[in-house]
Parts: structure tokens; sequence; C-alpha cells
């Protein structure tokens, strides 16, 4: 078709007032039509099923409105981060990873859970999430998603050729601390030597970390990582690692897998996805072979997810019910059953599809190990600059597993902390 | 600003130095109602270039000197970020990191890709075949092949690892002692670079007059002698070329040490940071910590750097009286060899 100047001219101008338009509606702060609730995640961070059923059906508790999700690919947070200061087109939800705090600064980007009645909620929930969720001036900016309680992994074929017991409580008896820990895996080299019991230091220094009180700062902003129970964590990776105990693999690495899969790991402190990720995903014939039990050293939790409303949505109340009808007891056990997102609501331990029988681990009742070892979490201020203090730990753990003293590695890391809170205004 | 100031402010930007205008009198002045349709046909890329190159570059000078978590106010602290930096020992480990990684990948790969180049130019059979095995690295997802790379140097499940093991030489830790990952990364760039400066020299080679070669046979030289007497110097302003863009691509290099080393936890470039490169550290930084105005400098400092590094480059490689349009090339090789004499 030949186009005429006029005609041409006329589609250039309305190219032009199309741009414009689009233009314009940088002006509008919020994604998507005026009855879609727009919700970010990664992928694998909620139930698809549920979701599907928001977007197609509308969201139950708030008639006339309908869910549309987006799965963000790469770096989620520098997306969320990058949308959020540029203060439009922001999605009514974000999924926010176990970095909560992170957003502790910027508070005011999300509205206060509290004012649509949350508390009314709280009993449902385990304390020490709900407590994440709430900044030290008390906003309630997050509502709790999944868990990750620890346990110890072990394998019965492994335990019952050194001669140790494969009983769960025997041996939660046996190793009930770290000692006992410690002395579980010598007793394992006698049979195999090359038996390790993690796959690098800094595992142990993020499980360990996980157990205790407290973590780096008080929730007035006072600086508390430089106690002797959190020194004690690099002499007990010291010990470890001169036991022999530790495989020195690079974090991340195909040999943290292979330590597994090898059979060199028979035992493991992990959290309610390590199962899933390792043994489950990467050694399959091992399936029966795996049982859980109660975590030497105490209870501590590894991971987890939050949901936030932005100040930007444009129905929180709708929203708000969005979130509350996704993360209810029951729809919760679907996300377990669906995407092994372990639970963060008690209620839904007692429900059927969380007791059943699990093959892998021998026809053992898991819930029973991991259902207690969530109770038993202790609510932990994580402060904003943990994000920032935790690769220095992790670093000097690595060179106390490549042979650095832990007087240097403790002054090393002091120092440089030292430094990193200088330069974040909190010393 | 009218708009060819803006056009030969922004051409200006992307060579790194100033377009003068032309002289008075070189052509006629355009009249804007003569002109305006060729500028509107012209405008889509500088207006594209204007948001997507200028604007990012002048707000990242803007952010240098700003302290800002990405979603909060920006406050602005002056020369502060620059301050941090000259006094950042992470800072000075990474440049370090990085120079050591550039010297063990650049040097080899410069002398084999001549190398490389020089046989495919004189073989007879299969050379497209050659050309393409040769390329193909360079053309393969880098993150796939890091990945597969990274298990052939894994310490103790690694294929590397477990031939040494085969004839007792022993274990490297390749992912963890601090030389042996640098040469690890190394060895990766090399691996995905050679064959792309193998084609540049291959280029080259073509490009010199065949006269020459007879008249050297003539002569009687040696294949040697007609390597290291005629195609090292006739290649001169390719290899200046095949430097300074390896110069800096290594100075940028970011994918090979960050999928090498994976963590999520915030630590980038393996155990000490043994590898981390300077972009790396800039990652770490902006979007691991959120430290945006930060990462703004690191960026700057490492313009500064690449500069400084393409001139040093240019003055070795080429010669001090090379101008950068290459005219009077006669006298000017001539004076490069007396020097190397």
């Amino acid at each position: 078709m030949a186009v005429s100047r006029r005609r041409l001219l006329a589609l250039g101008a309305g190219a032009a007032a199309g741009g414009f338009g689009l233009a314009g509606c940088g002006s509008q702060r919020s994604l998507g039509g005026s009855d879609e609730i727009t919700f970010w995640t990664w992928d694998r961070s909620v139930s698809d099923e549920l979701v599907a059923r928001a977007e197609t059906k509308g969201i139950p508790g708030a008639e006339g409105f309908r869910v549309s999700r987006t799965k963000i690919g790469g770096n989620y947070n520098t997306k969320v981060r990058t949308t959020l200061a540029g203060k439009s087109m922001v999605p009514d939800i974000i999924g926010i990873n176990s970095d909560v705090a992170t957003f502790f600064p910027n508070q005011d980007v999300f509205v206060d859970l509290n004012d649509f009645g949350a508390a009314e909620l709280k009993s449902r929930y385990l304390d020490w999430k709900w407590n994440q969720c709430i900044t030290p001036e008390g906003r309630m900016i997050a509502f709790p998603m999944d868990t990750g309680p620890t346990a110890l992994f072990y394998r019965t074929d492994v335990l019952k050729e050194a001669g140790i017991t494969t009983d769960p409580e025997e041996l939660a008896a046996r190793a009930p601390d770290w000692d006992g820990f410690i002395a579980l895996g010598k007793e394992l080299q006698k049979s195999q030597q090359r038996a390790v019991i993690c796959p690098h230091l800094r595992q142990i220094w993020d499980i360990r970390i996980g157990q205790l009180g407290s973590r780096y700062l008080t929730e007035d902003g006072r600086y508390i990582g430089d106690r002797d129970e959190i020194r004690e964590i690099f002499e007990l990776g010291y010990r470890v690692s001169k036991e022999g105990l530790s495989a020195g693999a690079l974090d991340g690495s195909n040999d943290v897998e292979g330590v597994v899969t090898s059979g060199r790991q028979a035992v493991a402190i992990g959290a309610a996805w390590w199962g899933l990720a390792f043994p489950e995903a990467a050694a399959p014939d091992t399936e029966g072979k795996w049982r859980v039990t109660d975590p030497p050293g105490g209870a501590g939790n590894q991971g987890g997810s939050f949901l936030a409303i932005t100040k930007y949505s444009k129905d929180p109340e709708a929203a708000y019910a969005f979130i509350t009808w996704l993360q209810s007891p029951e729809n919760q056990v679907k996300a377990f059953t669906e995407m092994s997102l372990f639970p963060s609501s008690p209620r839904s331990f007692a429900m059927p599809a969380m007791r059943e029988p699990r093959s892998f681990y021998g026809g053992q009742r898991t819930i029973e190990v991991f259902g207690e070892s969530a109770r038993q979490v202790k609510t932990v201020y994580r402060s904003p600059y943990d994000r920032v203090i935790d690769p220095v730990m992790f670093d000097e753990m690595a060179n106390i597993d490549a042979g650095k003293s832990v007087e240097a590695a403790w002054k090393d890391a002091q120092d440089a902390i030292e430094r990193e809170l200088t330069r974040e205004g909190v010393l | 600003m009218s708009f060819t100031e803006t056009l030969r402010g922004s051409a200006g930007k992307l060579r790194g130095n100033a377009v003068k205008p032309p002289p008075d009198g070189s052509r006629p002045q355009p009249g804007w109602r003569r002109y305006w349709p060729m500028y509107a046909a012209v405008s889509p890329f500088f207006l594209l270039f204007a948001v997507f190159g200028v604007f990012p570059v002048a707000f990242s000078i803007y952010l240098s000197f700003m302290s800002w978590d990405g979603i909060g106010d920006m406050k602005s602290i002056g020369w502060e970020n620059y301050e941090y930096l000259v006094t950042d020992p992470d800072f000075w480990q990474s440049i370090a990191n990085t120079l050591i990684i550039w010297v063990l990948a650049t040097v080899p790969m410069v002398f084999l890709a001549l190398v490389i180049a020089y046989a495919l130019h004189t073989t007879v059979r299969f050379k497209a075949f050659y050309r393409v095995a040769y390329f193909v690295p360079n053309v393969t997802s880098i993150v796939a092949m890091t990945i597969v790379l990274g298990s052939v140097f894994s310490d103790s499940s690694g294929l590397l690892n477990s031939m040494l093991r085969v004839i007792n030489a022993g274990e490297v830790g390749w992912l963890s002692d601090p030389w042996a990952m640098k040469v690890s990364v190394a060895a990766i760039t090399i691996w995905r670079w050679l064959g792309y400066n193998t084609i540049i020299c291959l280029a080259g080679l073509q490009a010199i007059s065949s006269d020459v070669y007879e008249a050297a046979r003539v002569d009687g030289a040696s294949n040697r002698q007609t390597f290291f007497r005629i195609t090292i110097p006739m290649l001169r302003p390719v290899i200046l070329f095949v430097v300074i863009t390896s110069t800096i691509g290594g100075l940028q290099l970011f994918t090979e040490p960050q999928v090498m080393f994976p963590d999520d936890s915030g630590n980038v470039g393996g155990p000490g940071g043994e590898a981390t490169t300077i972009v790396l550290y800039l990652y770490q930084q902006a979007f691991i910590f959120n430290r945006f105005g930060y990462g703004a400098a690191i960026g700057w400092a490492l313009f500064i750097l690449i500069a400084a590094f393409s001139i040093i480059n240019w003055r070795l490689v080429a010669g001090r009286s090379e101008d950068a349009t290459g005219t009077g090339k006669g006298k000017k090789k001539g004076k490069g060899r007396s020097r190397a004499r």
C-alpha cells in the first residue's frame, strides 16, 4: 500500500501522541488497571495454583478485584528497589526475602499492616516470624510467608555401618549440642575416613548464629557483635576444621553437593528446604535412607520470606485481603505440598497434608521434628546492617577453614565491621 | 543549546575528546528551514542516545556525590565517597586482583592470537572451519560456559584435579588458593577471547600486501625472519587495537569471576575476595549492599583507570611519535624499529 504524505504525517502525529501518552503514565503511581492488584515475586515463592485462582476468579474477600502476578527474574532485589525509587508504576504487593530488615530505614514506602487489623491474626503465626515483620518503630511492614526451621538430617545406612544408633530420639540424645555433634563426626570418621559434618565453615556460622538469642545489633542500634558468644563460633569453626570435619568446599560450588551425593556428609544440620535442595534433588537414589531429628545446639531458622504492600497501592484493603488469604494456615499447607514452602503458621502443622509420612525419609513424619523446631526458634532482632556484617563473618570463617588463626580472624572481622558500621553511621 | 551543539556535544562524549567545529566557510551554514527534515530523520538516534547514553553518564556523576540506598532520599555528601574510596583496602585489593588477572590473561592471549592467526593465514585446507571453531567460545553464553568450567576447576570434584590426581601431581586449589583462583579466571578469559582476537589479527594479516612477502622470499628471508621483521611490524596498528580492547575488557572483567565464585550471601570473588575484580566490587557495593553513590564513585575510578591504561598501552605499543589519525606511517615505522633494536 502506498502511503501518502498526509497519511504518513497523521501516523507520525499519532505515534508522537502515543509516546506522550505513555510518558503521561509516569504520573500513575500504581501499576496495573484499577481492578488489578499487581504482585511481584520471584519464581517458586508462592503457590502458583492459588495465585492462578486469584488471577482468574478474583480475590476472595475483595469483590471486584483480581490479582496480576509477575515473576521477576534476575536480580529481584535491584528491580524492586529501582521501581520503588522511581515512585511510579509500583506494584501493589511485593515479595521480600529473609533480609526484610534492609527495608526498615525506608519503612514509610510500605503500608502499616496494623492499620488493617493485622494484630487479630498474630496468634495464627509463629511469634518470632511475626516479630521480624515489625520495625523498631513498631510499624508492621510485611506479612509472614514461609520459614526455614532447622533439623539434623542423617543417613541411616552410613550411621549403621559406623555402629551408631539410627533412632531419631536416641541420636538426638547423643548429640544434643555442638560437642556431641563433633563427637558424632569423629565416630563416623572411624568407618569412613573422609567423613565430614559440614561442606564449609560458613555453614557452621550461619546455623550457629541462628541458634543464638541475638545477632549483631540491638533494636536501639547498639553493636553487640563483639561479645564472647559470637567469638565462640570462630572457635567452634576452628575445632571442626582441625578435626577434619569440614570439607572446605567453596560455598555455592559443585563440591557442596558433591559431599552429600558422595556420602561423605552423612549428617547435616539444615533447614526444611535443605533436604529438598540437596539429597532429594542431587541424590535421589538415597531415597528412604534419610531421617531427621532435633538439631544439635538448639533450633534455628534459615531463610523464609515475606509479603509487603507498598504505599503506592491503589487499594491496600484488597491487597491485604489477598495476602491474608494467600497465607492463611490452609493455603500455607497448599504451598507446602505444591512448592515445599514450610509454613509459618503452627495451625498448619496439625493439618493432615502436613502430617503425611514422607517416603524419602523412610516414612517418617518429618513435621514432628520441623514443627517442634519451628516453635522453638528464638525471637531475634535482625538489623538492616546484618546484610553488611554477615559477609565479613562468612569470609573470616572461610579463612579459618584455610588455616587462619582464630585471633587474627577475630581481629580482622571486628576491624572490618567497625569500618562498615562507621560508614553506615551506626557507630 | 542548539541542536547542532547537542549533536556535537554528544559525539564528543562518545569519543571522549572534543570534536572541533568545522572551520568557518568550509561549508555553507545550514538553514533550519531547509534542513530540518534531515535533522528530524537522524534525530531518533540522538534522542535515544541522550536518554540512554548521556543521561545515565551525567546521573552517575551526580550520584557519586550522594549517599543513596536506592529507595530513600538522596543525601549530598560532597567528596566523601571518593575520600573513602582512596582509603578503602577492599577497593585497592580489587584493583590489584584485576591487574594481576589482566596480565595473566592478556599477555599469553595476544601472543597466542598472533600465532594462531599466522597459522590460519598460512593454512590451505579447512580455513573456514578453523575460523569458526576458534570464534565459537566468544558467542557461547558465558554464564553457561563458566558453570561448565566451574565443574572443571572444582577443588575436590573437578575434572582438572581428578586428572592431576591420576598423574600423582597433587591437587591445586583452583577455587580457594589466591593465585590459582586468578589463574583459573584468566584461563576462562583467554578461552573466551582468544578466537575474537585471532580473527582480528587474521584480518590484519590478510591486509598486508603479498608483494612484501614475495620480496622477502626473493631476498631469501626465512619464515621466522618474515614473521618477526615483516608480519609483526606491519601488524602494529592491529596489535595496538587488540591490546587496548583487551585492556578495556580485562579491567571490566565481571561475569567470569561472578559465576565462578557463586554466592548469594554478599561475599563476592571467592575466599578472601581474591578474585574480586573492580566491577565485581562495584556490583557488591551498589547492588548487594545498596550503596549506589559509592558504586557510582567506583565506576568513575574505573573510568579514570581505563583511560590511563589505554594511554600507557598506546605509548608502549604504538610508539611515542604516532598520532591518533595514523598518518605518516612510513616515517614512524622506521623510528619504532630502530628503538626496538
